[in-house]
């Protein structure tokens, strides 16, 4: 894994911020999100060639090969820009699932095209209880004439309906194993969940005893799922911070152009202190996402501690924000036209992915010896 | 990247670690990291202090012909990086010392040769004599006059929330010396002398049983014309200065707890706490206990990430966050501590030192939620300076501040 220069890492993050002004304005995701797609394919190829699908992807494998930090800094502007895309699902997710796995014979012929977004690939993890633990994995495998076959549910799985190739987590008799699935399989029912979030894809998946192969993983397969699930969570939280500090943006842009009583509505103490406090939650929430990130950069640091923190500390920023930031509007933001609607339900949603903000502040407690 | 002076970078790195090799010795390290002085300042501490002031480790960002080395402030972060690592006090002065800075920038050469070594070695005790019973929040409405007579001022007027009065030789003082123009534009900034008969020093008592501040009853006093600090009727610039040098360093901490009983391992002491009250397995506990450990941690990444701007040259505007963040942590965890604690919380003195420090820290945690700007106060600069956000309207800010209302 390289790690970018400050410099380096500011450029590639100023030009995914171009690329967001220029491809995934208000009135595209607007647009794209009530598509059944629910990305655009055009963009899609466009951050492909910008290097960002393949980041973390290793080089030997046709990705990007940089770290955590990159990463980070990249979805703090893909956060601000609510881009809609399987970038979280496939090109953080699966591929960090599949190189952590380690199969290289698998990876050699699937990597370079889930780097280059030309296959998606999502990951099945939990089942209906969405919890993202290992006790959440609710398929089983069975081996079937020299093969194996799938049978379960698994839910929340993002992306699924886009997917070309899925990596399934199933329990055997012998432990959890992790398995390629192709979703065109007649045995495999993927159903589309309506989502508050619209510029969300999430699919529950159904295998009735699909064929599926089993992957060579070279360490144990719930060790690889964390590892994949801990550069999600970084990804979120940058997400999360980036999305935290663009809702505050507007808000206070808002507040000083909205006249009420004769005065600016900024000018207000009521509506000046909320801002005041959303500005401690949004530095707060872009430090603990960076800290996070190079945390895990870091293997000697202490890594679930930041993650953990990260993990809340930006859900519950961007939520709050998000939330402050329709009411300090006022009744503008109660309509569908404006924007801030979209930011509150992204921060929603994205506070319930991979766990809950209780969930992380319990394993932060654990991880600090309590 | 400055890829030039990384040479230079590293063997400043190791001059100050061959200075603090030799000079920070077991015996002096243990003295002074043993002292549990808040208020005064022991000898030993002074002659450490005049070390490193001649060694020109305090305020390496300063003038050469102030103690400093002209360097810049990515490389003095160096020093006071190397100084933390062995926690010996004394660096970073160009950053924190409040007294030292305000009068670097706007003092008049005569009072900068006598005052700024002083300063720099804490031989000189100084106190802050900024509010008055009618000028809390509002501290431009201050009604201590200052008026010129030959070389000096003539002070009458009363100050409050002044801490080590008592023993200071100077106060930072602001006073009005013009009514007849509005209230920004006719105050002044003084370093005017203590130890004189106008200054009448009375303790006052706190809400923690404590005797930290006290009232200053100023009648007739001098002060020598050459002590104003910046321009007759600049005070309020010069004070503003002095106030961010304030709050900037009270963001990055606090008092603790005060029972003197110390915790033997070094675990949060939260988590401590409720271990000791057999209350960990709490859940609703666990959660709040993360969340206001979290809070501690966000602040000190928050404090970290300013200084890193800050030593790459942009300015970052989250210092000014510490110290709301830093009320919100103090207050939450007094609670807490309450929380674990339940009825036991009803007791105090020495026989009870877990409700001791509970109880005194839920009330300790005003001190910072008021002093040097309520946290009321904080959120209209934060919204004003850094988000950009319109001031309320001023009733009294262009008339004369004789003829503004009072209570």
């Amino acid at each position: 894994m390289n790690t970018l220069s400050s410099e380096e890492r500011n450029a590639l993050k100023d030009s995914v911020s171009k690329l967001m002004s220029d491809a995934s304005t208000e009135a595209e995701v607007r647009r794209v999100m009530e598509t059944a797609q629910g990305f655009d394919s055009d963009l899609w190829r466009a951050l492909s060639e910008m290097g960002v699908i393949g980041l973390i992807t290793d080089e030997k494998f046709g990705g990007s090969g940089v770290g955590p930090m990159e990463l980070e800094a990249v979805m703090e502007e893909t956060g601000a820009a609510l881009l809609c895309s399987p970038l979280l699902a496939s090109g953080v997710i699966a591929a960090e699932l599949l190189q952590a796995l380690g199969d290289e014979t698998l990876n050699a012929d699937l990597m370079p095209r889930v780097a280059t977004g030309e296959t998606i690939a999502s990951a099945v993890i939990t089942g209906d209880k969405g919890c993202w633990t290992e006790s959440g994995v609710d398929i089983s495998a069975t081996a079937f004439e020299g093969g194996w076959q799938l049978e379960g549910r698994g839910n929340y799985v993002l992306h699924a309906q886009n997917a070309d190739v899925l990596i399934v987590i199933a329990n055997t008799e012998s432990g959890l194993a992790a398995y390629t699935v192709d979703p065109s399989d007649d045995a495999v029912q993927i159903e589309a969940l309506p989502t508050l979030d619209r510029t969300l894809r999430i699919a529950s998946v159904r295998f009735s005893g699909a064929g599926a192969k089993q992957i060579n993983a070279t360490r144990p397969v719930w060790e690889a799922v964390s590892q994949a699930l801990n550069l999600a969570l970084v990804a979120l939280a940058g997400e999360q911070a980036g999305g935290a500090k663009k809702v505050l943006d507007f808000t206070v842009e808002y507040a000083k152009t909205r006249i009420q009583f004769g005065r600016q509505i900024g000018s207000f103490q009521a509506i000046k202190h909320m801002a005041a406090d959303l500005l401690v939650e949004t530095e707060s929430a872009i430090s603990a996402a960076r800290h996070a990130a190079s945390s895990l950069a870091d293997p000697s640091s202490h890594t679930h501690e930041a993650i953990s923190l990260a993990a809340f500390a930006c859900a519950d920023a961007f939520v709050r924000t998000a939330a402050d930031g329709v009411q300090m509007h006022g009744g503008i933001a109660f309509t569908w036209e404006h924007p801030a609607h979209l930011y509150l339900k992204r921060a929603r949603a994205n506070a319930q992915l991979f766990g809950s903000s209780d969930f992380h502040r319990e394993n932060y407690l654990k991880a600090l010896g309590g | 990247m400055t890829t030039t002076s990384n040479t230079n970078d590293e063997s400043l790195r190791q001059e100050v670690k061959a200075w603090l090799a030799e000079n920070w010795t077991q015996d002096i390290s243990k003295e002074l990291l043993n002292e549990q002085i808040y208020w005064e300042v022991s000898a030993a501490r002074k002659n450490w202090l005049k070390k490193v002031v001649e060694a020109r480790w305090a305020v390496p960002s300063w003038p050469e012909e102030w103690h400093g080395r002209a360097i810049a402030n990515e490389q003095a972060s160096i020093i006071e990086r190397e100084f933390a690592k062995v926690r010996a006090p004394g660096a970073g002065q160009d950053r924190n010392n409040l007294w030292a800075n305000t009068l670097l920038a706007q003092g008049q050469q005569g009072l900068k040769e006598k005052l700024i070594g002083p300063l720099l070695r804490s031989e000189v005790n100084m106190c802050l004599l900024y509010s008055e019973p009618g000028a809390g929040s509002d501290l431009a409405g201050i009604r201590t006059r200052a008026d010129k007579q030959g070389d000096h001022y003539l002070v009458n007027g009363q100050k409050v929330w002044t801490s080590g009065a008592a023993t200071a030789e100077y106060g930072m003082l602001v006073a009005r010396t013009n009514w007849d123009v509005p209230k920004h534009q006719g105050i002044s900034f003084f370093f005017c002398p203590m130890k004189q008969s106008g200054i009448e020093v009375r303790p006052l008592k706190q809400i923690t049983n404590e005797s930290h501040f006290n009232e200053v009853f100023i009648t007739d006093a001098t002060v020598p014309a050459e002590n104003i600090l910046g321009a007759p009727g600049m005070g309020w610039q010069v004070l503003n200065m002095a106030l961010a040098y304030e709050r900037s360093s009270m963001g990055e901490g606090a008092r603790g707890p005060r029972s003197g009983v110390k915790q033997t391992n070094k675990e949060e002491p939260l988590i401590n706490l409720a271990r000791e009250a057999s209350r960990l397995d709490e859940p609703h506990l666990r959660q709040q206990i993360a969340q206001a450990i979290a809070y501690k941690k966000l602040n000190a990444l928050n404090t970290a990430r300013a200084k890193a701007d800050l030593s790459q040259g942009t300015s970052s505007s989250i210092m000014s966050l510490g110290k709301l963040a830093m009320s919100r942590i103090l207050h939450e965890e007094g609670r807490l501590r309450t929380e674990i604690l339940g009825a036991e919380s009803l007791l105090e003195g020495a026989d009870h030192p877990r409700a001791e420090d509970a109880n005194f820290l839920s009330l300790n945690a005003y001190f910072t939620s008021i002093g040097g700007g309520t946290d009321q106060v904080q959120r209209n600069i934060i919204g004003e300076r850094v988000l950009g956000l319109p001031k309320e309207p001023e009733v009294d800010k262009t008339i004369a501040f004789r003829d503004v209302r009072t209570s």
